[in-house]
Formats: C-alpha cells, sequence, structure tokens
C-alpha cells in the first residue's frame, strides 16, 4: 500500500482504462494540508483524467483513491465533503445568476439552509464577487466565469482542491490574483494544480509531480526554475525513463 | 434525499428557459382552441342530444376528447421538454459538477426526471381546467373525468421517463428528443399491425401504449393499465442510471 490513513489523499496503483487505451497507470500520489501540488503534463499526459478520479468524477478502473483514510469507491460522498474541484471547462449554467447558481451547488452537496446561505455569501466575498451576484453566469467574462467556478468549488469549505487548468485564458493580471488566491488556499488545505505552463508552477507550488503518457515520471519538492523546465522538457521529449 | 437538490436544479433551469415557457404557451393555446371547438360541437349538437335517451354529454364530448387532445399535445412536448435532461448537461461539460458534488447516478437520474415532472404536470392541469371551469354549469361526470385524467397523467409520467432515458443516452438533446418521439410512438402503436389482423388480446397489444390509456379515457380504471406504466416509467429510469453509471466505470 502506498500512503498512509494519515495522509489526506492517497492515489494507491491507480488506473484508468479508456476504449482500450491506458490513459493513466500504476499512479501512486500522496498529498497532505499545507501542500500545493503542481500536476505537469504534455496535452494528453493523463492530467485531467487523474482529477477527475480524484473529484470522484470517473472510477479508476484499477487501485484506488482514498481522502481521509476513505477509499472513495466505497464512500463516494467523501467527494462531496472533502473535495472541491473545478474541472477545465468551468461547469457554469448559463441561465442562472451567479448567486443561484452558487446556492445550487450548495444544496446539491446537501448544505442545511442555513450553513448554505453563509457559504454563498463568504464563496462571494472571497472570490470578490459580490457586483456580479445578480449578474446571469452566460454573461460572464472568462475571467469571472473562472471565479465562478473557483467559489463553487470553495463553497463547502474542503480540505483538498483540486483544479484543472484554473489558468486557462485568464490575463496577466486576473493570473496573478489567481497566484495569490492559490496561495493563500494552499495554507491551510491541499491543493492540486493541473497545468501546462511552468511558469504557473514555479509561482505557486511546493511540489511538482510530472505526468506523461499516463504514468508519474516525477514527484519531487520544487527546486530550481530552470533544473523543473530542463526535467519537463526531457520527460515530455521521452528520455527519462519511468 | 439527494435528488431532491437535482430535481430543484432542473426545475429552477426550466423556469428560467423561454423554451419551456414557449412550450406550454403553444401546447396550451393549442388546446384552448380544441376547447373552443369542442365546446361549439357540444353545443350546437344539445337540442338533438337532448331528445335521446342516454345520450352522450358535456364529459364524453368535451372534457374526455380535450384530455385525450392534451395527451397528444404532450405526446410531442415530453420529448423536446426532456432532451436536455442529460445531454443538455453532457454537451455543456456540467454534469461533472453534478457528480463532484456526490450525487450519484440514481440521484441524478430521479432528480432530473422528478424535475421535468412539475412543468409537465402544470400544463395538464391546466389543459383540465378548462373544461373544468364550466363544470358548475354542466352536470360533469367527476369519475369518469378523473380516470381519464388519471390515464393522461400516467402517459405523461411515462413520456418523461422515456424523454430522460434517451437524454442519457443520447449526445445531443435533439437527438435524444427525436430518438424519444420515436421510441414513444413505436411503443403507442407497436399492436398496429396485430390489430389490423383483428389480434387484440395479444402480449403485443399488451406493450402499446394505446391499450392502457384508452381504458382510462373510458373511465375504466384498472390495475393491469397502472401497473403498464409503473413498469415503463422504472424500466425507462433504470435503463438511464445503469448508463450513467457506466459512463462513470467506463467513460
Amino acid at each position: 500500500m502506498h500512503g498512509t490513513d494519515h495522509n489526506l489523499l492517497v492515489l494507491d496503483r491507480v488506473g484508468r482504462r479508456l476504449a482500450g487505451r491506458e490513459i493513466v497507470q500504476d499512479l501512486r500520489l500522496t498529498l497532505d494540508r499545507g501542500t500545493v501540488l503542481g500536476l505537469l503534463g504534455v496535452n494528453g499526459a493523463g492530467k485531467s483524467t487523474t482529477l477527475a478520479m480524484i473529484a470522484g468524477v470517473l472510477a479508476p478502473s484499477r487501485g484506488a483513491v482514498r481522502i481521509d483514510g476513505r477509499d472513495l469507491a466505497e464512500h463516494p460522498q467523501t467527494a462531496r465533503t472533502h473535495v472541491g474541484y473545478l474541472p477545465e471547462q468551468v461547469p457554469l449554467y448559463p441561465e442562472l445568476t451567479v448567486a443561484e447558481y452558487l446556492d445550487a451547488c450548495a444544496r446539491l452537496r446537501g448544505m442545511a439552509a442555513a450553513t448554505r446561505r453563509t457559504a454563498v455569501a463568504a464563496a462571494l466575498a472571497r472570490l470578490d464577487l459580490g457586483a456580479v451576484a445578480r449578474r446571469l453566469c452566460g454573461a460572464l467574462s472568462l475571467g469571472l466565469r473562472q471565479r465562478v467556478g473557483l467559489a463553487q468549488a470553495l463553497l463547502h469549505d474542503p480540505p483538498l482542491l483540486v483544479l484543472d487548468e484554473p489558468g486557462n485564458g485568464l490575463d496577466p493580471v486576473q493570473t496573478a490574483s489567481l497566484r495569490v488566491l492559490i496561495r493563500e488556499l494552499g495554507r491551510e488545505r491541499a491543493v492540486i494544480l493541473s497545468t501546462h505552463l511552468l511558469p504557473e508552477v514555479t509561482a505557486v507550488c511546493d511540489r511538482v509531480a510530472i505526468l506523461h503518457e499516463g504514468r508519474l515520471r516525477h514527484d519531487a519538492p520544487l527546486g530550481d526554475g530552470s533544473a523543473l523546465e530542463r526535467t519537463f522538457l526531457a520527460i515530455a521529449a521521452g528520455a527519462v525513463a519511468a | 434525499m439527494s435528488a431532491r437538490a437535482v430535481a430543484r436544479l432542473e426545475l429552477k433551469r426550466l423556469v428560467v428557459r423561454p423554451f419551456a415557457w414557449t412550450l406550454a404557451a403553444v401546447g396550451l393555446a393549442w388546446l384552448a382552441w380544441q376547447f373552443l371547438l369542442l365546446l361549439d360541437g357540444f353545443l350546437k349538437a344539445q337540442a338533438r342530444l337532448a331528445a335521446q335517451p342516454d345520450a352522450p354529454g358535456y364529459t364524453d364530448l368535451v372534457a374526455v376528447p380535450l384530455l385525450a387532445a392534451a395527451a397528444q399535445v404532450l405526446l410531442l412536448v415530453a420529448p423536446l421538454l426532456t432532451m436536455h435532461a442529460l445531454a443538455g448537461e453532457r454537451r455543456a461539460r456540467t454534469l461533472p459538477l453534478l457528480l463532484a458534488c456526490g450525487q450519484s447516478p440514481r440521484a441524478i437520474v430521479l432528480g432530473k426526471y422528478l424535475g421535468a415532472l412539475p412543468w409537465l404536470a402544470g400544463i395538464l392541469l391546466l389543459a383540465a381546467a378548462m373544461p373544468l371551469a364550466l363544470a358548475p354549469a354542466t352536470h360533469l361526470d367527476w369519475g369518469k373525468f378523473a380516470a381519464a385524467l388519471l390515464g393522461v397523467a400516467l402517459m405523461t409520467a411515462a413520456l418523461a421517463a422515456i424523454g430522460v432515458a434517451c437524454s442519457t443516452f443520447a449526445s445531443h438533446p435533439a437527438l435524444a428528443a427525436a430518438a424519444a418521439f420515436a421510441l414513444t410512438l413505436a411503443l403507442w402503436a407497436i399492436d398496429a399491425g396485430a390489430r389490423a389482423q383483428g389480434l387484440d388480446n395479444g402480449a403485443i397489444n399488451y406493450l402499446a401504449m394505446a391499450t392502457h390509456v384508452q381504458p382510462l379515457l373510458r373511465g375504466l380504471v384498472g390495475s393491469v393499465d397502472l401497473i403498464y406504466f409503473a413498469l415503463v416509467v422504472a424500466l425507462a429510469l433504470a435503463l438511464a442510471t445503469r448508463r450513467l453509471a457506466a459512463e462513470r466505470t467506463r467513460g
């Protein structure tokens, strides 16, 4: 067994097969609170599939995802309380206002009425969305959509935050404020940040894992940025064996 | 129950969509026109009918035919209303949100179904309100009317379940609507050939939806018919749940 029950997240030899192809293979990884893990990989490396399995959206074909000691396959409700997930494409309902959307997300997570109101207000305040609370999700700019997506992931104050390419399409100012926010969130939570952009990783992560062709090829604390770039490019070019 | 949150979200999204209102408005306008035509026919025939013993009355000539017309309208409306249920979520990439919120495939399917039902029930109740508005001034056969209303309501529940199931299997809402409509029509008239041959009591007749709606429209409530609709709903929702669960497991 990889990891212990004390780890917040344990991926124990996780694999996922899709249409006869191994998308993720034998993935072993642990993560604890207070760490921001950058999950690097070229397009098609298996990052999004891995994150979807951690969030409970996809079931692993092999191995187990354990969150706070509980197997996600046996306790799917753990995802509801312990994981905040922002997929690559922000899952918004364009016909709902931001406040209605967040309220619906809180209901989906089974939050009680009193908690729900407080949680929605807190998420709106934290992501600075108060001014657009009554605006339709379909009318938001890309940056605002990402913030609303992040707000829904934070609604229930989860100990584990899973962010799939959260910086996609953001302008430099929005990117900078997102980085500050992720660092802040990473102080009290475990955060997994999937990206193919090295600067994003060096700016906010404590640890880096590199996926290539579905396998974990590198897992180490963030060191020197140029050394990481060399490692990443070597792995991407297939020069580093598993 | 976690399906309640999904149902509430589904209903909320229907309420703010112009498409759902347009469907309801067009359907009810058509039914209102039908009601006026039926009422006009009844009023013109009243003098002739008054002379006959056991002549059909307001219930047989206006109320029940209007409910039968409502069934035809709902045959079109239900697939269009439910086509977005899962196919729309898949297309808009919002399905991961429901799954990440810990909703099981069963809760999602049930929630989608329960969310669509109040809208369809609203259309049916407004259609029923038309003949009911004249009830104080006429002799309405309440038993027959209630049986016919129950029949159309059960049929609507089955149509919604078929619509949600088709939406779970389809990649595009339009495909889901087309599949649901085709399936419903096939289920409605599956025994047409058998009937043409004079067979009206075989297994194929039991499968036909019309076989179970017609007795209720005539005021006959039978457990066989009630069980049929319960089976259609259960089977459609079970297949939809299975498909969604397989999507999570197999991709």
